[in-house]
């Protein structure tokens, strides 16, 4: 009703979105990255796997902080059945202090993290994924020689309390592919901190 | 797990939401007193709804942030911690303080960066606020949920017989109204939310005691305007307005607030029996066009459940009376002096334009872009002005000045409504209408920082209707100098918990930044005589950027901080 510049950008928005093809079904490159322990990881590494769990986390987002657990547990149970879990923290260290590569070794020590933690300074593996958010949770699939995105999102519903989760996205996503079904949802909306992408020089 | 607010949703559409409402209590938000504030803006989250959290921003805490009291007189200094993700301000709505120190577009504090502004409370006692304002973000922080109240406290109104404990007869109200998209996130694509927030908390109930009760309310929302009054049409009594405390008492059933102005006016609920409940409503039904929230689309980009609808503010219980209860208000609060059209020696004139649908153009003033560079306007010091804003477009303003208060002394669309009959910062522009006002710009004078001038409706300040003045002094301009070599030297270097500054000029502002060129202090007209306290900084390289108040030259000077050992 009123004017025409508040309701382009939002119409443009839509119109965009009609013709942004699905992060999913898209292959990614593998990236060999800086782990907590002190060596460099890439998912070649795991020729065993089927697939990853990858998972763009961070230290100093509260949302982000409150799903390392719950990655504990799906590290342990999916690791298992050749779904290996790896977070990355893409996250900006120059705003962000406390995500930082020492700040990292020592949350994986002292909250006993049981998956490789990945420190992508140059934030080219967030870019690479599209991540956006912290968490931003993505499975690989190994398809004919690619690693091919088959869902990309939230790791579940609810955040602050896990015992209230309806859906767990994240893991009803490589339940599937185990059984060798189609992901029912493969994309939903991450909710979390904004992952800042530093301009480049 | 949707049901819920499926039903709550048809609830307010219809206007029913009553007995079958679930009320959660009121929260009130906690206060901070003295003359140091710690403030600490992060990104947290709040359960809303049922199912995930709505990521939102909070300042000490999880939504809006604690309520600031300051004495007049007193000398308050502010850390501003920016823990958020994103570069951020904070402006202190209101406060007459110098421009450098208001946390207006140009003070802006990048994430991880403490600032440290202070000044001396010269206003009268009030009810004012802080929040950010970054230019083209402003909307999207305070939907987050930026903010807080400041109350300003003094002698004269001290002595006054008027309710004054906080969160018992003395209750903050800040209304603002959120949506929500599928993943519980808020969303904005209206400015005008589905859901009404009172202090953060949906469906708000509280206890209040039979006895006068006093409301600070602040209308904090994007855009939407209240029209509020008792469910039971009962009498209240406009107390104060943005900026101080009326002169006497003015009875009203209805008052109207836009974003960005503050009301404060006394109840009494004496005459109720305990357990007797009541609403503080919004009568937002068949208001005048122009009205924020008046449109009758219930989606779309400006709809919204609570549009052109009467909605409860507040459900409110009637509990036994306090010791020490008010049981009259006083018939004379103060005697203001007001400026009049004849102290003026300089008239302006601002309007409202474009925004007309379909050309392309958001509103403006006088067909002119906001420009960070720009200085719309020269005020010059010890001047009185009559500003005259005239809005002949399709839509109702709020407009805000920063810096001053002042007088209403016309309304061209007739008389002025008696509860905006004081010190004003903000007031609703309506359609068609010019409001003239009388202000003085008596003191900080500064070449460099500006102050602004805008609408309140969030999405209107970010589209453009924005400008910015500075008051300027024949003696405040910017001194030509050709000294190459400053005296300027930092000690102890290496330094461990402070450095100090030597130099002969006065300091305008000091920023230090690490090695990586990340901003770790922005400390505007610091005090140096105690030095710098670095003691939080992380052994490293680090540079000081002086500017030096006379020449407004910037220098820098390494210095390197040791571990403790």
């Amino acid at each position: 009703m009123r004017t025409f510049k508040f309701i382009a950008p939002a119409a443009l928005a839509l119109l965009l979105s009609a013709y942004r093809p699905l992060p999913t079904e898209k292959a990614v490159s593998d990236f060999k990255l800086l782990a907590t322990t002190g060596r460099m990881v890439s998912l070649a590494d795991y020729p065993k796997a089927k697939g990853f769990m990858v998972v763009f986390t961070c230290n100093h987002c509260p949302f982000a902080k409150v799903y390392f657990n719950r990655l504990n547990d799906l590290s342990k149970k999916y690791g298992a059945l050749g779904v290996p879990l790896l977070a990355i923290s893409s996250s900006d260290t120059v705003n962000f202090e406390e995500d930082g590569y020492g700040k990292m070794k020592e949350k994986t020590a002292k909250e006993h993290l049981t998956f490789p933690y990945l420190y992508d300074g140059s934030q080219a593996t967030a870019v690479d994924f599209g991540a956006k958010k912290t968490p931003h949770a993505f499975v690989v699939w190994k398809e004919n020689g690619k690693l091919v995105v088959k869902y990309a999102g939230a790791i579940d519903d609810n955040g602050a309390e896990p015992e209230k989760v309806v859906h767990h996205y994240l893991a009803e996503a490589v339940d599937a592919l185990l059984a060798g079904k189609a992901v029912d949802v493969p994309e939903t909306k991450s909710v979390g901190c904004t992952l800042g992408i530093r301009a480049k020089k | 797990m949707k049901l819920r607010t499926t039903l709550a949703a048809a609830a307010l559409v219809t206007g029913s939401l009553g007995a079958q409402a679930q009320y959660n209590s009121l929260w009130i938000p906690d206060t901070l007193s003295g003359t140091t504030f710690n403030l600490y803006m992060k990104d947290t989250f709040v359960q809303f709804l049922t199912g995930n959290q709505t990521i939102t921003a909070g300042i000490n805490g999880a939504f809006w942030g604690p309520t600031l009291i300051f004495q007049k007189g007193d000398t308050v200094h502010m850390n501003v911690h920016n823990n958020l993700n994103d570069s951020t301000t904070l402006h202190w709505h209101g406060m007459h303080l110098p421009a450098v120190m208001d946390g207006g577009p140009h003070q802006i504090i990048p994430p991880g960066t403490e600032w440290q502004p202070y000044w001396k409370v010269t206003n009268t006692a009030s009810t004012f606020w802080y929040h950010p304002h970054l230019n083209m973000e402003t909307e999207a922080q305070i939907a987050s949920g930026l903010g807080g109240f400041i109350i300003v406290r003094d002698s004269e109104e001290s002595a006054l017989t008027l309710p004054r404990t906080y969160g018992v007869d003395d209750i903050p109200l800040v209304l603002t109204s959120r949506s929500f998209d599928a993943s519980n996130a808020f969303t904005t694509f209206s400015p005008y939310g589905d859901y009404m927030l009172t202090n953060g908390t949906m469906n708000a109930k509280t206890s209040l005691p039979k006895q006068y009760v006093r409301f600070r309310i602040l209308n904090a929302e994007l855009e939407r305007g209240y029209n509020l009054g008792f469910s039971d049409n009962r009498t209240f009594y406009i107390i104060g307005t943005d900026g101080g405390l009326v002169d006497a008492p003015v009875a009203v059933t209805r008052v109207k607030i836009l974003p960005g102005e503050r009301t404060e006016f006394a109840v009494s609920f004496a005459g109720d029996a305990e357990g007797d409940s009541l609403d503080l409503m919004a009568y937002n039904s068949g208001l005048e066009f122009g009205f924020p929230g008046s449109e009758p689309s219930t989606s779309g980009a400006f709809g919204s459940l609570l549009n052109n609808t009467n909605f409860k503010v507040l459900h409110i219980y009637v509990s036994a009376a306090t010791s020490g209860a008010v049981s009259s208000l006083p018939t004379t609060l103060t005697t203001n002096t007001y400026l009049t059209a004849a102290d003026a020696t300089v008239s302006r004139t601002l309007k409202v334009t474009d925004g007309v649908p379909g050309e392309g153009i958001g509103f403006r003033f006088d067909s002119t872009d906001f420009i960070m560079d720009t200085i719309n306007k020269y005020v010059q010091l010890n001047t009185v002005e009559k500003w005259s804003v005239t809005n002949s477009n399709v839509f109702g303003h709020s407009f805000h000045i920063h810096d001053i208060q002042f007088k209403i002394i016309s309304r061209s669309s007739g008389t002025i409504p008696s509860y905006e009959d004081g010190w004003k910062d903000t007031y609703y522009l309506h359609v068609n209408e010019t409001v003239s006002f009388v202000t003085r710009f008596n003191d900080y004078a500064d070449p460099l920082h500006p102050f602004m001038y805008h609408c309140h409706m969030a999405p209107h300040e970010d589209g453009g209707l924005m400008g910015q003045f500075v008051v300027d002094s024949a003696t405040t301009g910017v001194a030509k100098t050709t000294e190459s070599a400053p005296d300027l030297t930092l000690y102890p270097n290496p330094a461990k918990g402070t450095v100090f500054v030597s130099t002969s000029m006065q300091a305008y502002y000091i920023t230090i930044t690490n090695a990586v060129g990340h901003t770790m202090l922005m400390l505007p007209r610091p005090n140096l005589m105690k030095g710098i306290d670095v003691r939080n900084f992380a052994p490293g390289t680090y540079y000081l950027t002086f500017t030096d108040d006379k020449t407004k030259q910037s220098y820098t000077r390494q210095f390197v901080k040791y571990a403790d050992l």
